[in-house]
């Protein structure tokens, strides 16, 4: 039995496994731009608040 | 109108817009999506031929039509950065590659997801979809190349010109299902006056489609609010900004 087989007990039935495998993928790349967005703002505000640190000493 | 995009230009005033236009766009989606999801997901009907599995159309066709739309969007305002030199442009142009990319990946993946069940196969090297990858990969050397220079102007000329040659390929991917004999299928939203699909079907992947461009939006306003601090971190209103309020 297939994985697209064993998950038709969920909403949409035979066609669940592609239904959520797609909304799945989708979730995880979208939410991966706003962790590399976040991760990314937290940098450049490390970067920059060094930098003017250095440059008061 | 000229007036305000010039003062626009200036990253100061360009930084003020983005951060009270954030909110907005991320409440827009969030409700957007909301309700895009609710009603594709759960009210609209099954499909006479497809079943179920059409309703992976609520997310292919958003992110397939906002793939192209993002492509052009870098590439106008690369042009507009290479001609006036204007540096938000630039930035609005660098910004949006890596949003553009994933979305074109959605619309790959999500393609091939609905396309095994459907056609027998995840891929075929069938004219929407080769473009599509094409589209991919303009995408990685855009980003690439704009990766490939310190300097971030020389990065800028060179990657804009990259994409405006690329621009090419925008009309092969929206006339591929017309121009050649494809597998995949016509668009239902060619003439919206005379649908070809129910209302209840329709409404959701409208939705959806302005969900994606205010999603496009956020993105877009959070990158680019870094990308000027970073750019312009030798002017006076950084370094108050940074070091003022850690915000």
């Amino acid at each position: 039995m297939t994985l697209a087989e064993t998950l038709t007990y969920l909403p949409y039935g035979k066609y669940a496994f592609y239904i959520w495998l797609s909304y799945g993928v989708t979730f995880l790349v979208i939410a991966e731009l706003f962790v590399r967005t976040s991760r990314n703002h937290k940098k450049v505000l490390v970067v920059l608040t060094n930098k003017y640190a250095r440059e008061d000493d | 109108m000229w007036k305000w995009i010039q003062k626009l230009a200036s990253p100061k005033v360009f930084y003020e817009t983005i951060n009270r236009l954030i909110p907005w766009f991320l409440w827009l989606f969030i409700g957007l999506i909301l309700l895009g999801l609710y009603w594709g997901l759960a009210v609209a009907p099954v499909d006479y031929q497809q079943g179920e599995s059409y309703r992976i159309m609520y997310i292919h066709v958003p992110s397939a039509w906002l793939s192209m739309l993002v492509y052009f969007i870098m590439a106008v305002a690369g042009g507009i950065g290479l001609i006036w030199q204007i540096k938000m442009a630039q930035v609005i142009a660098k910004v949006s590659a890596p949003i553009g990319a994933s979305f074109t990946l959605i619309a790959l993946a999500t393609g091939a997801i609905w396309g095994k069940p459907m056609w027998g196969t995840w891929w075929v090297w069938d004219a929407r979809l080769t473009s599509e990858l094409i589209l991919l990969f303009l995408y990685l050397a855009y980003i690439s190349l704009n990766n490939a220079f310190d300097n971030p102007k020389t990065a800028a000329k060179a990657s804009s010109i990259l994409a405006i040659v690329g621009l090419v390929n925008l009309p092969i991917i929206h006339y591929s299902v017309k121009w050649w004999n494809t597998l995949h299928q016509g668009s239902i939203l060619e003439d919206i006056s005379k649908p070809s699909v129910h209302p209840d079907m329709l409404w959701p992947l409208l939705i959806m489609v302005f969900a994606f461009q205010f999603l496009y939006a956020l993105l877009l306003l959070l990158n680019a609010k870094d990308e000027v601090l970073v750019r312009e971190q030798n002017s006076r209103w950084v370094r108050e900004l940074v070091t003022g309020e850690q915000a």
